[in-house]
Order: C-alpha cells, then sequence, then structure tokens
C-alpha cells in the first residue's frame, strides 16, 4: 500500500474458510489486528528487525491471529482456529511466505490491472481491491498453495 | 517454595562461638550478604551467567543436621547446604595447633564428604596481630599457611584469613572472604545442579520404557527448575518449565497418560478461584500421588510459569500466556464439560482472567515499566478483560438476556450448543453449580448481567485506550452500543452508531462502516424519529459503503438487500422532498457519470448541442432522480451546461442525451456534474489540479462543432474610421435559422474602455427595431437569415493595439419562447491603425521665393508584418473657400500601392495658399485593405462563384474555403506572382477526386485569371485630419560664384566661364530673400525680423573670407508682405582640388525683443525655415598644376605678370 492515505485500509477481501462464520468478526479481527501490528512494528523499528513475521499478535476466543508484514508494508493477516496444539512458527512463516508469494505474483500480473481506473494508475493496491473475482480466484489459490 | 535460598553453614570453635567477638563478626557478616553480582560459568550452558543479587542463609552446622535427606521426593540442589564454613580464631601455631587442630579436622572430615557441597576454612586475626606476625613471618610459618598445609590438599584455596575487628570494620576487609564464599557456592552449585541435571536426562531418555512416570519426572525436572529459581536465575529456570510444556504436550499426543487423573476433577470454587496461586492447591502432593488432573497440573505450569515471569517482569507476557492458556485450555474442556458445572468454563475463564490482571497488576506494582511495555501491558490486560466480557456474552447468550446475533454471538465458540447451555435444559442429575456470585447473579438478574457487562466492556475500553490500542476499543464501544439497542437505550446507541463510521471510513474499512451505519439506520426508522438532514447523511454514507462492494458482506443476502435498499432509497427520495433547503453531497460513489463521446452533436432542428453521457448507478436498484446536469467549461471561465430530466437512474450503465441550448463551438473540458434528487443534490468536480496533469490523468475534453445555421456574433471594426472622433465597434448579429424575439447583446472590454450603448447607430437596410439602455443593447424581432450590424462607439482604447472583448448575446427565439439562450463568445478586436503615417513638410518657391508653395508628402508604413495595399489616397479641404488649393502629385494610376514591411509608401501633394485667408484643416482619406482581407474575399468570391456553377459542391464551400486559405498561409510564394498580376496561385493544393477536389478545381481556375485588386472587394477607408503648417519666415538662401569680382549686379544666366584653381580666391554673392507668404495670420501687424545668417565652416573645403556671419532685419513689404533680399558679397578660397559643394547657409530668426507692442510675446522664436537654392549646386576646382614664375620688379612700375 504505498500511498499513505490508503495506509492500514483493507485491500484484501477478507474470507473465511471455516464454515458457518460470522464475517463481522474477521472483520474486526482484521481491523483490530493493526493496532497490534503498529505496536509490534514500532518495537520492530526500535529494534532495527527487519523481520517480516510479526509472530503471534494475540489470541481472542477461539482464534489465534498471526501478523505478517511485507517490505512495502503489505500486511497479511491470519486467523488460526485455536487449538490446544502447539502451532510451530515455521509452519506459519510457511503460510505467510506463500500467501505474499502468491500475491506479488498476482499484483505483477499486467491483467489485473486492466479494468482500474486510470486515475488510480499508480496504487496498485485500488487493482486489489475486494469484489474483483479475479481477485477471489486468487486468494483461494494462494490458500491452497499454502495449506 | 519459592523463597529458595542457598545455605551456608558455619561452625567453629565453641569457645570462640560464644564470644562476643563472634557475634560482631557474625554481625558484619551478614551485613555483607546478600551476595552481589555472582558470575556462573557452567559447563553446561553456553554462555555466562550473571547473578545480581543471591540471599544467602547461614546456618550454624548443627542445627541442620538433623531433616536432612529425609525424603525420597527430590527436593531443590539448594536444600542442603552449599557451603561449610570453619571459623576460629587464633593467636599463632603453637596455639592452633594444640587448641584448634583436632576439632578443624574432625569438622573437615565429615563436611568433606558430602557430596556437591564446599568447605571453607576462616581464619579471624585481629588487625594488631597481623602486624606482629608480619614481624615473625621469615622464622615460622604463619597459622593460615599451616591451616593450609594441613587441609587444602588440592590446588584450590579454601582456606581464607580474615583481618577484622570491630574498628575496622569494611567491605574491603572482607572482599577476599566474600569472593572464596562465591566462588564455593557457584562451584557446589554447578557440581549439584550437574548431576541434577543428568538425572533428568535419564529419566527423560527412559521415557518410553514401561513404569516410566511424567509425574515423578515431572518433580525431577521441577526440582532443577527451582534450583535455579533459588539461584535467581529466571529466565533458566522458566526454560525447565517451558521443557516440561513441551515434553507433556508430547505425552499428550502419545496418549500416555494412565498416570494422570482425569482430564478434570471439579472441585468447588474450581471455577472462581485465582488463577495463578500455587497453592490454592496441593498440587505438589497430587502431583506426587499421580492423582492431579491434567487441569490442576496445566494451572500449576502455568502459574509457575507466570510467577518467574512476573519476577523477571514481563508482564506483557505473563498476561499473553494466561490469556492464551485459557482460550486454549478452555477448548480442550468443551469437550468434556457435559460432566461440568454449567458456565464452569465460562465461569473458569472470566475468573482466571481477572484474577490473572489482578495479581500481574500486584507484581508490577513494585516494578518500573517504560513506556512501550506499561503499554504493551495494558493492552495484554486488555484482552484478557476482553476475554472475560466474552463470557459474560456466552452466559447472557444462553441465559436469554442477550440475543444470539452479532456482536454478542462473536464470542460463542463455534460448536457450541445452546440448548445444553440453557438453564431450563439443566441437567438433573448434576447439582454442581458455578461460584462465581457476580455470575450467579447474572444468569437470574438481565440487570446484574448488563450491568456487569458494562462495566467489564468499559475496564477493557479503558486498558486499550492507554494502551493505544484505538481500534480494540472502537470494537468494544460497537459492543456497547449493540447492547444499548437491546436495553432499549436507542438514544445512545444511535448517538455511538453514528459516530463509529467516521473512525472506520477514513481506511476505507467500508465493512465496519457499513454494519455501522446500518445499525444506526436500523435504529432510527424503529424510533421512528423524523428522517431528517442528518438521517440523509447517515443514509449517503451508507449507500456510499453499501456499493463499495466488501459493505454488502457483512449485511444479508442479496435478495434482501435489494428489498431494503429498495426501501431506503424511496425513503431518501421522500426525504429529500420534504427538506426546506439543498443538500449537496460531493463525489458520492453510488453514482458516476462519464463521458463516452468526446464530441458533441448539434441538435439540427435549433441551436444547441447534444452530448452523450452515461450514468452509472452502482445500487442494485433504480434511483429516482430529477435531473442530470453537466457543466463544460471553456476557455476564459466560459461555462456551458447539458441537461437532462430523467425519471429515474435504472441499476448499471444509463445512456442518456443531454441538452445545452446555449452552446459555442470550441474545446471544453468537463468541469462538473450534479444529479439532482429534489433537495439532494449529488455533486462532483472534474477539474484537475497542475499535479495531477503532470502524473498524466489528463481532464475530460469534448468538443463543440460549429453551427452554421446557428445564432452568431462578431465584432468588427468599422469600414471607416475617422481619427478625431469617438471609436466605434461594429456589432455584426446574423440569426440563421432562428427568428429572434428578442436579443441582448452585452459587451464587455478590458478596464478603461466604456460602450456607450446610447449612441448606437444601425448599419446597413431594414434595420430591425431596437431599444437601449445603460449596459445594452436588445435587438427586437430579427427575421432568419437576417443579418444586423450595429456601430457602436466606446471610449478611447488606444492603449491596446487589440481589444478583447466580450460578447454576450441573450436571445428568445419564437419557436421556444420559454428557453433564454445565451451565447457568450470572446472576440479580438484591433483598435489601432494597420498603417502609420509621418508627414513632412517642404516649402519651395516657384519663382524663387515669391510665391512659396508647400509640398506635404505623406510616408504610410504598416505597423504590422502583413502587407496593406492603398488604392487612394486623397488630401482635401473640408470646403470649397478653404483658402489652400491641393494639388496631388502622384499621376493617380488605377494601380494599387502595396505597402510592406520593408518598403513604406510615400504620397506627396502641392498645397498653393492665398495669402491673408484662413486656412481650414485639411483630411487624408486613404482607401486601403490588408493583404489577407484582399485575398480571403478573393477567395470566398472564386468558391461562390464556383459554388453558383454547381450546387453539388454548396454543403462543402466552407471547407474548400478553409483548404484553400490553409495552403495560402502554409507558403507565402504566392504573393510576388498576386502583386504584380492579381493571379492568385495556391500553394500545394492537391484536389481530390470528391465533391470537395472538383469545387476546389473551379476555385483554383477562377482564381488563376489576372484581375485588378480594384476590380473586387471592399475597401476600408482612414479619415486623417491634417493641419495647414504655418511658418513666420521663409528664407531663400543663395551662395553665387561670380564670373568677375569686380563686376555690378549678378546675372543668374551668366555662364561661368572661367575656370577655378584651388588656393585661388573666388568672388561670391551671398544673397537671403525672406517671404511671409505661410504666416500665420497674428503676424499680420510684425513689421520685420531681427534674423541672422551664418555661412558654414567646411575647413577641411573652403576657406571664407569676408562677412561670413550677419544679422540683418528683413522688414515686411505690405505690399505683398514678402522681404527684401540682403546680399553680401563674400570671397571664397578652394584648400584642394576636386568637385565641391558650396557652403550652406544657415539663416536663423533671433528672439523678438521684448517690450513695445510685442510684449505679450516677449519669449517667442518666430518659426524660419530656410531653402539653401544652392543646395545642390557644385563646383569644379582645378588643381594648380604647372611652374609658377614670379619676376621681382626692381623699381619697374610694371604690373606683376603671372605666368
Amino acid at each position: 500500500m504505498p500511498s499513505p492515505l490508503k495506509l492500514n485500509a483493507p485491500s484484501h477481501l477478507i474470507r473465511t474458510f471455516a464454515q458457518g462464520q460470522d464475517e463481522l468478526k474477521y472483520h474486526y479481527i482484521a481491523h483490530t489486528s493493526l493496532d497490534v501490528i503498529d505496536e509490534r512494528n514500532a518495537a520492530a523499528i526500535a529494534s532495527k528487525s527487519t523481520d517480516c513475521y510479526m509472530n503471534l499478535l494475540y489470541t481472542m476466543e477461539d482464534v489465534a491471529v498471526y501478523g505478517y508484514m511485507t517490505p512495502l508494508k503489505m500486511k497479511i493477516i491470519i486467523a488460526l482456529a485455536l487449538t490446544d496444539s502447539v502451532v510451530r512458527d515455521a509452519d506459519v512463516l510457511t503460510i505467510f511466505r506463500a500467501l505474499h508469494t502468491a500475491y506479488r505474483h498476482a499484483v505483477a500480473n499486467p491483467f489485473l490491472r486492466l479494468d482500474a481506473p486510470i486515475d488510480g494508475h499508480n496504487d496498485h493496491a485500488t487493482v486489489l481491491l475486494a469484489g474483483s473475482p479475479k481477485w477471489k480466484r486468487k486468494a483461494v489459490g494462494a490458500f491452497s498453495l499454502a495449506a | 517454595m519459592s523463597s529458595q535460598a542457598v545455605t551456608i553453614t558455619y561452625a567453629g570453635p565453641l569457645v570462640f562461638l560464644s564470644t562476643d567477638h563472634w557475634k560482631q563478626i557474625y554481625a558484619s557478616l551478614l551485613s555483607q550478604l546478600p551476595l552481589r553480582n555472582l558470575h556462573w560459568k557452567s559447563s553446561a550452558r553456553n554462555a555466562l551467567r550473571s547473578i545480581q543479587e543471591l540471599d544467602v542463609k547461614l546456618v550454624a552446622l548443627e542445627t541442620l543436621r538433623d531433616d536432612h535427606a529425609a525424603s525420597q521426593v527430590p527436593q531443590t540442589v539448594l536444600d542442603k547446604p552449599l557451603l561449610n564454613m570453619y571459623i576460629f580464631i587464633c593467636e599463632d601455631s603453637e596455639s592452633y595447633r594444640v587448641n584448634n587442630r583436632k576439632h578443624i579436622k574432625e569438622w573437615h572430615a565429615s563436611v568433606s564428604q558430602r557430596k556437591n557441597q564446599e568447605w571453607l576454612i576462616v581464619h579471624v586475626v585481629r588487625p594488631d596481630q597481623n602486624v606482629a606476625q608480619g614481624r615473625l613471618f621469615q622464622m615460622k610459618a604463619s597459622v593460615l599457611d599451616k591451616v593450609k598445609a594441613d587441609f587444602n590438599a588440592d590446588k584450590k584455596d579454601r582456606c581464607v584469613q580474615l583481618v577484622w575487628s570491630a574498628e575496622k570494620d569494611s567491605p574491603a576487609v572482607w572482599a577476599d572472604l566474600v569472593t572464596k564464599v562465591k566462588d564455593g557456592i557457584l562451584s557446589a552449585f554447578d557440581g549439584a545442579l550437574k548431576q541434577r541435571e543428568d538425572e533428568v536426562k535419564r529419566s527423560e531418555g527412559q521415557r518410553q520404557m514401561p513404569g516410566w512416570n511424567f509425574c515423578t519426572f515431572f518433580i525431577l525436572k521441577e526440582s532443577v527448575a527451582n534450583s535455579l529459581e533459588g539461584m535467581n536465575l529466571y529466565e533458566d529456570s522458566l526454560q525447565q518449565y517451558f521443557e516440561l510444556e513441551e515434553i507433556f504436550s508430547q505425552v499428550l499426543r502419545e496418549k500416555n497418560l494412565s498416570w494422570f487423573g482425569t482430564l478434570i476433577t471439579p472441585t468447588p470454587n474450581d471455577d472462581s478461584a485465582p488463577l495463578l496461586s500455587v497453592d490454592k492447591k496441593p498440587y505438589r502432593d497430587l502431583i506426587l500421588a499421580n492423582t492431579i488432573s491434567v487441569f490442576d497440573f496445566r494451572i500449576y505450569l502455568l502459574s509457575r510459569e507466570c510467577a518467574l515471569l512476573g519476577k523477571m517482569g514481563d508482564m506483557e507476557e505473563l498476561c499473553r500466556k494466561a490469556a492464551s492458556f485459557l482460550s486454549t485450555f478452555a477448548r480442550t474442556l468443551r469437550e468434556v464439560e457435559n460432566t461440568l458445572a454449567p458456565f464452569f468454563i465460562e465461569s473458569w475463564i472470566y475468573s482466571s482472567a481477572l484474577s490473572v490482571v489482578d495479581q500481574s497488576e500486584d507484581w508490577a506494582r513494585t516494578l518500573q515499566l517504560d513506556k512501550p511495555a506499561l503499554a504493551s501491558f495494558n493492552a495484554a490486560k486488555g484482552e484478557l478483560v476482553e476475554l472475560a466480557r466474552h463470557q459474560l456474552d456466552i452466559l447472557g447468550i444462553a441465559a436469554g438476556f442477550l440475543p444470539n446475533k452479532p456482536p454478542f454471538s462473536l464470542a460463542l465458540p463455534s460448536f457450541i450448543n445452546l440448548a445444553d447451555k440453557s438453564p431450563r435444559n439443566r441437567r438433573a442429575s448434576m447439582d454442581l453449580t458455578i461460584t462465581r456470585p457476580e455470575l450467579l447473579s447474572s444468569l437470574v438478574d438481565a440487570d446484574a448481567l448488563y450491568d456487569q457487562y458494562v462495566s467489564i466492556t468499559n475496564r477493557a475500553i479503558d486498558l486499550y485506550v492507554t494502551a493505544g490500542r484505538r481500534k480494540f476499543a472502537l470494537k468494544m464501544h460497537g459492543s456497547l452500543a449493540a447492547l444499548d439497542v437491546h436495553r432499549d437505550r436507542l438514544g445512545n446507541a444511535l448517538q455511538t452508531f453514528t459516530s463509529l463510521p467516521a473512525h472506520y471510513s477514513p481506511h476505507g474499512w467500508t465493512s465496519l462502516e457499513a454494519f455501522m451505519l446500518n445499525r444506526a439506520l436500523d435504529i432510527h426508522a424503529s424510533t421512528e424519529k423524523t428522517k431528517d438532514r442528518e438521517w440523509i447523511h447517515i443514509l449517503l454514507h451508507f449507500l456510499r459503503a453499501y456499493v463499495d462492494g466488501m459493505g454488502r458482506d457483512l449485511l444479508m443476502s442479496e435478495e434482501d438487500s435489494k428489498v431494503y435498499v429498495e426501501g431506503l432509497v424511496a425513503s431518501l427520495k421522500d426525504a429529500a422532498q420534504e427538506m426546506d433547503s439543498d443538500i449537496p453531497s460531493p463525489d458520492h460513489t453510488v453514482l458516476s457519470v462519464s463521458l463516452p463521446f468526446r464530441d458533441a452533436t448539434l441538435a439540427e432542428s435549433r441551436d444547441g448541442a447534444l452530448l452523450g453521457i452515461v450514468v452509472q448507478n452502482k445500487l442494485p436498484c433504480a434511483l429516482p432522480v430529477d435531473e442530470v446536469e453537466v457543466q463544460l467549461g471553456g476557455r476564459d471561465n466560459t461555462k456551458i451546461t447539458f441537461t437532462v430530466k430523467v425519471a429515474s437512474l435504472a441499476p448499471g450503465l444509463n445512456k442518456l442525451t443531454a441538452f445545452c441550448p446555449s452552446s459555442a463551438p470550441g474545446t471544453y473540458a468537463l468541469f462538473s456534474t450534479q444529479i439532482t434528487m429534489s433537495r439532494l443534490l449529488f455533486q462532483w468536480k472534474h477539474t484537475k489540479t497542475a499535479k495531477q496533469i503532470r502524473a498524466g490523468n489528463l481532464p475530460t475534453l469534448v468538443h463543440i462543432p460549429k453551427d452554421h445555421c446557428a445564432l452568431d456574433v462578431k465584432l468588427k471594426q468599422p469600414p471607416r474610421i475617422e481619427l478625431g472622433i469617438p471609436s466605434r465597434a461594429v456589432v455584426v448579429l446574423s440569426t440563421g435559422r432562428n427568428e429572434v424575439a428578442s436579443a441582448v447583446v452585452k459587451l464587455g472590454a478590458p478596464s478603461g474602455v466604456t460602450f456607450k450603448y446610447a449612441e448606437t447607430e444601425m448599419i446597413g437596410d431594414d434595420p430591425p427595431p431596437f431599444r437601449t439602455e445603460n449596459d445594452c443593447v436588445m435587438f427586437l424581432d430579427i427575421k432568419p437569415g437576417q443579418t444586423v450590424a450595429a456601430s457602436i462607439p466606446h471610449s478611447d482604447a488606444s492603449a491596446y493595439h487589440y481589444m478583447k472583448v466580450t460578447i454576450t448575446v441573450d436571445y428568445v427565439t419564437t419557436s421556444e419562447q420559454a428557453i433564454t439562450r445565451t451565447l457568450r463568445l470572446n472576440r479580438m478586436i484591433a483598435t489601432s491603425l494597420p498603417v502609420a503615417i509621418n508627414v513632412e513638410d517642404f516649402f519651395r518657391g516657384t519663382r524663387l521665393v515669391a510665391l512659396p508653395t508647400l509640398f506635404t508628402m505623406f510616408t504610410l508604413s504598416t505597423t504590422s508584418h502583413q502587407h496593406v495595399r492603398v488604392k487612394t489616397t486623397q488630401l482635401s479641404s473640408q470646403s470649397e473657400s478653404s483658402g489652400v488649393k491641393v494639388t496631388g502629385c502622384t499621376a493617380q494610376k488605377p494601380s494599387v500601392v502595396t505597402i510592406t514591411p520593408v518598403q513604406p509608401g510615400r504620397f506627396l501633394f502641392q498645397m498653393d495658399s492665398i495669402r491673408g485667408q484662413v486656412r481650414e484643416g485639411l483630411k487624408l482619406h486613404i482607401m486601403y485593405r490588408m493583404l489577407r482581407e484582399e485575398v480571403e474575399s478573393l477567395v470566398e468570391l472564386a468558391v461562390k462563384e464556383a459554388v453558383a456553377e454547381d450546387a453539388d459542391i454548396a454543403p462543402h464551400r466552407q471547407d474548400i474555403v478553409d483548404k484553400l486559405v490553409q495552403s495560402l498561409e502554409s507558403s507565402a510564394t504566392w504573393v510576388e506572382l498576386y502583386g504584380v498580376t492579381g493571379e492568385l496561385v495556391p500553394p500545394g493544393v492537391e484536389p481530390s477526386d470528391d465533391q470537395i477536389g472538383k469545387g476546389l478545381r473551379r476555385a483554383l481556375e477562377i482564381l488563376k485569371q489576372k484581375r485588378t485588386p480594384i476590380s473586387f472587394g471592399d475597401w476600408r477607408e482612414i479619415v486623417i485630419p491634417v493641419d495647414v503648417p504655418q511658418m513666420h519666415i521663409l528664407a531663400a538662401a543663395r551662395l553665387q560664384i561670380l564670373e568677375n569680382p569686380v563686376a555690378e549686379g549678378t546675372t543668374k544666366t551668366e555662364r561661368r566661364k572661367r575656370p577655378l584653381y584651388a588656393g585661388q580666391p573666388i568672388s561670391a554673392l551671398l544673397a537671403v530673400q525672406t517671404s511671409f507668404h505661410w504666416a500665420p495670420l497674428e503676424d499680420k501687424k510684425v513689421e520685420s525680423y531681427h534674423m541672422r545668417y551664418e555661412v558654414e565652416d567646411l575647413i577641411n573645403d573652403w576657406l571664407v573670407s569676408g562677412r561670413k556671419r550677419g544679422d540683418f532685419t528683413a522688414r515686411v513689404s505690405h505690399l505683398h508682405r514678402d522681404g527684401e533680399t540682403l546680399t553680401v558679397p563674400v570671397t571664397l578660397i578652394a584648400l584642394h582640388h576636386g568637385e565641391l559643394a558650396l557652403p550652406k547657409i544657415s539663416v536663423t530668426a533671433l528672439p523678438i525683443i521684448a517690450g513695445g507692442e510685442h510684449r505679450m510675446r516677449s519669449s517667442v522664436v518666430p518659426g524660419c525655415d530656410t531653402h539653401q537654392v544652392h543646395g545642390a549646386e557644385k563646383v569644379l576646382v582645378l588643381p594648380r598644376g604647372g611652374r609658377t614664375t614670379f619676376v621681382v620688379n626692381m623699381g619697374n612700375n610694371d604690373a606683376i605678370n603671372p605666368l
């Protein structure tokens, strides 16, 4: 999200892969995660860390929320169902990397841009706004890649 | 258990230990504790561990012995003393051998056998003894040396001397001893721990063997952890617990849980006990007895970890760990929920979360947390409180006090079966209940639940706010608002729901924004408040969020939403009608207007243009609107507006055609659009900033073609310009196809120039009736196809070469009386003349000076780069009785003079005046036109002729003209030919094969014919008033060379016969004649003027001898008012040979002497013009050649005879 105005705007659709879940919950999760990411970010800047992976952000009820921020400040958030067993960071990181790669491929795809308005021609976030069926398919693809 | 400290035993001679001296030493030793800055280098660990501070317990050796090694249960390694000290005092080696040695030996024997314990012998001496010993040093070994020799077998020095007295008590005295003590403790601890860790490792290795017991292992491992904790090595201790947790989860996975009791054996108060208390149950005993439940075990593990974290001061991690544990373990508990008391899990989480918050706050009180740490601690606490709040959600829904819908239902675990939870469905067999009092009351009393809910939520909000987690706080506010809705406190809820969207919208969280707005609308509807301005704003925001795509997700199914939005839109329309003022809604995303075509089309049957527009309605239902308006901006801020009336806009794309009755041709940029729905105005601005344009974001351009049949107005310079009277501008209004009922013309000019409408004059035949007002002129009833011209005078505009005039015509046609069309154009009108005129006057006398005539030369030059064609120039007097007779000097041939920038035109006139008459001003008439005008009219004529021959090409007439003019503009090669012959050959015209080409060919033929420019076209006229010049005195000066210097009088006709030689004197006569013929009439009374003549000095050519300069009086002759002639003889000597011009003579009038009748004009110098009569004459001077012999006559009277 290069434009500062659009900082923290949801550029992806927020999707849940659990059945019968309330969408609102995941919108809330994505939104509130940004607060935690900001906190982590401040800490990361203080310690000059360049790690993309933001670790477990928080757990709330039955989900564990993990964060990842690409070097270009694109934030990816995964909410996993909470289990009693230990989720290894390496596994979560693999998912994030796969999502990031999928995202990069998608953004680099020139055809994704065809329908975008000329107004935002240097703001690639607009082409990824939710509602584009192309992107929806991509997201599913990315997830299956990661799973 | 956690208050473990390192134990050090001491022993010594009983005699010594009972002295006061020992007590003093003991007290001083205690004051050195706790030990500081221990550095433990362990063989099993890589890094050096530093212990800041270590508590040490000093006990007498005897007191310890009893309880030692009683239990089989591994305690910490610190249970046993790590160091044994023997302290004695001894004067000298003799007394040592006699009194102490035996005792020490016994002690050493018992102590050194103990495993993993160090020993230390301390020899106390007084400072004064030390000095004495020093003296004896070389003679015998000191006591210490002896002790060392006796006991210190290996390298490590375990004997130390303490030089101490009550007077000299300082840390320096103790340094040696303390170092030794530290070394001893660390080495003993290292050994002990290593042994214990080896045991642990061995046990862990046997995990797969039958009979291995996790509980035993746990106790063993925990003893390591406790030991580390006792040494204040919290991190290492915590690591042990982490490893334990890891192993536990492995074991759990292997399902090797035989040594555990059930998952949970609920005891009363389990659900409300403080989570982090390690002694609320006898956990260790339970573990040892293999009867601990997983539930208890996990809690115990967690509380130990948290206790360590608390000691380390990592509050954030503590809370997070607790929260994570509560969530994860709750899931495990759900599996056996049936066996638990109703709401056990909720109550447990609730109480535990809150107790963790309290406990951690308790611990944190002693800590100094920096700002970020405090913030994250608060955030973690907030999460815990929120977790507790979620339990209230679940309880509330289960008890029926809260609705089972978002946001309350968000907290419900995905697999929860509400039916099981319902209090009505409580299992009869279970008489277990939860024990948290406030939850119990909440289950039966709705208000208690609500109060609890609000207070917990507010607590979470406070924590989040102090932590800087704004978005979490927003979420909490949302849930509070939802509770308000449920409790029918709609006012509060509405306020919250209307304020929340503002927090979500800036970053594009339309989904949440839409949700909040949706709630606000629902509440608004249910409270049946009037649909006011505020409601409209909420609705507009909602629709914006709705169409943004993501907003839809959260609301409802597709069909429902359509119906829902339809209803909203309908009531929006109603509400918009109710409003008493306009509500502008800028840049709303529900609708968007675009221009698919870059060209507007003409309406053909009437004036105006049509523009195709596409309006996209992104709503799923039709939107009732009134009007769509598109405004285009042209040059000089002109705006034209296209409108179209529509009843409603269907979902998707709507193609509309908007009409603009008054459109001027040109290129316009899309300026703004507006869609009106009663009082509600959706507006968009499309102007682009310079920055946007630089970024490639160009404005939308629309081209409006010219309508040849539309009303048009032009502004011209009048064909006749007369200098000296107010300038005029001619407005030419052509109606085209319209029958105009009225047309109001307003002219706007640059500052300082005003139009005098009152003095408007109509030009041409059959002028329509018109009215003038102060600021406009109005024409009435103009027929179709009529052209009206009116000349309007304006104030002086000579400051500008060109004047930019804005013409505004408001006109109403008879066919469409309702529409007032406005035509707004900018026209340039030239205010300066295309030619500049210079005048030169020359007075000449026909009979010398007797009757001087005036020659006036007018020089015409163009002021621009354009050629000017001058047909005639004419100087005329205004009336017959004028005293001046004008004769043109140029032969009036019918040719036209072309004035180019390099070649001005000269026109000469001769004037004769009759003396004594009043001379009136003259006027110079110039008939001219610009070459461009001439050629353009010629082209027009030619094309007209071609069209007249062939009607087919009529529609292309303008195209042909344009094409020809374009070709003429492209190159100037045709000018010369045209100037000479009048044949016009436009260069580079290649006629095509169509109608245009046909017309073009014919027109070219016509143009090629020879013609004179006078034969066609209109000429412009300039009239310039010219004054007849006046001169007081006219003088004619003449220098005449005389043939014979002696001869009297001169005759002009006498030819010079003798040659002139350089260096020889030449006689000449200077004559000045004066005339007063052109003197002003008021000079009549003057009788004489004082004059002065002067012969010009030409020192290179002539020597002048004689009256070179002189004054004289010119008398006015009464007869014919001409002066006399003054003659003066002069002698000239040519200085060199050659063709020489004679010197000039200047004649000036001297100022009229003051006084007398000329008093009033005392300072006036009369005007005087001198004509050099001999100005063009030259004389040939020969060189003096040959030899000259001078014969000097000696006394003879003969004349000198030069040869």
